[in-house]
């Protein structure tokens, strides 16, 4: 019996990314809504953490805030630390069974884009960028953090059917002689 | 000696799983150091420098972004107006209306600029010696045509300087004060000009109608003049530059026994919107017409005058255009004295 994890499929996450990355240059600096404008970099950030283990998920939030912090005006370095702390906690969170579009990825990625956008605001305002603390929270965050969940929902929805059926754990693809040769 | 049951290998993940923390710490130092060196660094910094090459890599992918989402643009705007406050508005409003009341002006130093533009044109085109004034006023009676420009004798403007605007030529200057002068408009019935069309350079005077109009006067019926020809100044006199347009030729009469054309001009130059001017202060050589014109001119008056049938008409044509060369005044403005 050999039951090799099998390698996970990369090509759909590359793509997502890259499609995410792609819409993060185009469409932020273009669309806002209610003082809020889409951060596709926390919304693949947060995704990708459901189904990685911690350390993965360190890496694409650190790559993932850094791409943002670089291709916007906001302090380099600062959404790289918040997106690097919050995809540890979503993947520990998850444990990284999560996945696809349910409703408990769904929550805990929109638990995690609100406290995201919140941190964000609060360090904005003490850093001296938002002169409006109510406003820098809860006027351009909570707008931002709807619009981030509408993306990232697009995304769980997209990736879904090949991140649910990689059964990285055992709760998933069940079987408690999954890993025996 | 019981030798140790050797179990099966399972090969089960004997590793432990990562927890992460060491990535988390190094990486969070890291983040933490970026966002200080951020911040100290000067505009100049390898951030910074590192960020500009990213917006420049990027910009291409921005303004495709720009194109696509130019018709959602809108919908940012309705959900921002849905959620705006009454002090929102109420300042969004008093922004509107200082706003339109600085479109007002900026168009209205638009059409100024485009004015000043033309003049240029004008007096690069014919390489007028000139100053520029603003009308100011027009005349205060109904019975004559002029206007009142801001600059006088302090300026170096005298009696009989030719005034002109974008589309050719509007007065004279008939009054001067040390800061106003008071231009004679050629459509005013004490005015005439040395004119000829441009098409046959035949000669004649333009003077002014009680109605308004202006009539190219002494034009004998030998000459080729047909409606929309150009009528310009003929340089006869030495006041007005030859070749400045006068106006275009709207209609043109003859009846059997007439010796002169009764032929209306349609003035281009209009002096209700025309709020600068160009006062021309000299002449030189070459807008002044040569002594070879001058004999023509009057050559062409002294076939005619045989002819005429009516002696006053021919007397009076006979005072300006023999005058003309001699006396510029005379022939182009004072017409009244005729």
């Amino acid at each position: 019996m050999n039951l090799h994890e099998t390698r996970r499929g990369s090509r759909p996450i590359w793509v997502v990314a890259v499609i995410a990355a792609v819409l993060q240059l185009a469409i932020p600096p273009q669309i806002s809504i209610a003082s809020g404008t889409v951060n596709f970099m926390v919304a693949l950030a947060l995704v990708l953490s459901l189904s990685r283990d911690p350390s993965s998920a360190v890496y694409i939030g650190f790559a993932s805030g850094l791409f943002f912090d670089l291709t916007s005006s906001a302090p380099i370095g600062l959404m790289t630390l918040i997106l690097t702390v919050a995809s540890f906690v979503v993947a520990t969170s998850s444990h990284g069974v999560l996945g696809g579009f349910t409703t408990d990825s769904l929550r805990l990625v929109a638990i995690g884009i609100v406290a995201v956008n919140l941190i964000n605001g609060l360090c904005l305002f003490f850093m001296g960028v938002q002169t409006n603390f109510l406003w820098a929270l809860f006027g351009h965050g909570i707008s931002s953090s709807i619009l981030d969940m509408l993306a990232a929902a697009l995304m769980l929805f997209f990736m879904g059917s090949s991140t649910t059926q990689r059964g990285f754990s055992s709760r998933s693809r069940g079987g408690r002689y999954k890993t025996l040769k | 000696m019981a030798k140790r049951q050797k179990y099966p290998s399972s090969h089960l993940n004997t590793k432990r799983q990562s927890t992460g923390l060491r990535p988390l710490i190094v990486f969070s130092i890291l983040s933490v150091l970026i966002l200080t060196f951020y911040i100290r660094e000067g505009e100049a910094g390898p951030i910074h420098s590192v960020r500009s090459g990213i917006v420049t890599v990027s910009t291409p992918f921005k303004m495709v972004g720009s194109v696509v989402a130019t018709p959602f643009n809108a919908v940012g705007n309705i959900f921002a107006n849905l959620t705006a406050s009454q002090e929102t508005l109420s300042d969004l409003k008093d922004q509107n209306a200082q706003l339109t009341a600085q479109v007002a002006e900026l168009s209205e130093a638009q059409q100024t600029a485009q004015r000043l533009e033309s003049l240029l044109g004008l007096q690069s085109t014919y390489n007028l010696q000139s100053t520029a004034a603003r009308i100011i006023g027009s005349s205060s009676d109904a019975w004559s045509q002029t206007v009142t420009i801001d600059k006088g004798t302090l300026d170096g403007l005298t009696l009989g300087m030719p005034v002109c605007n974008a589309y050719g030529v509007i007065g004279q200057i008939t009054e001067v004060a040390l800061n106003s002068s008071t231009v004679l408009l050629i459509n005013d019935e004490t005015s005439g000009v040395s004119a000829m069309v441009q098409s046959s350079r035949a000669q004649g005077v333009l003077r002014g109608q009680a109605d308004g109009t202006l009539r190219l006067e002494y034009v004998p019926v030998d000459a080729q003049v047909a409606s929309g020809d150009i009528v310009i100044t003929s340089g006869i006199g030495g006041v007005f530059p030859k070749g400045l347009p006068l106006g275009t030729v709207s209609s043109v009469e003859k009846s059997d026994n007439d010796v002169y054309y009764t032929i209306v001009v349609r003035t281009q130059a209009t002096t209700e919107n025309n709020e600068e001017v160009l006062v021309i202060t000299s002449l030189t050589e070459e807008q002044i017409a040569t002594d070879e014109e001058v004999a023509a001119a009057n050559s062409e008056d002294a076939t005619q005058t045989p002819s005429d049938d009516d002696s006053e008409n021919s007397s009076a044509t006979d005072d300006e255009a023999s005058d003309s060369g001699q006396d510029s005044e005379d022939s182009e403005t004072q017409t009244d004295e005729e």
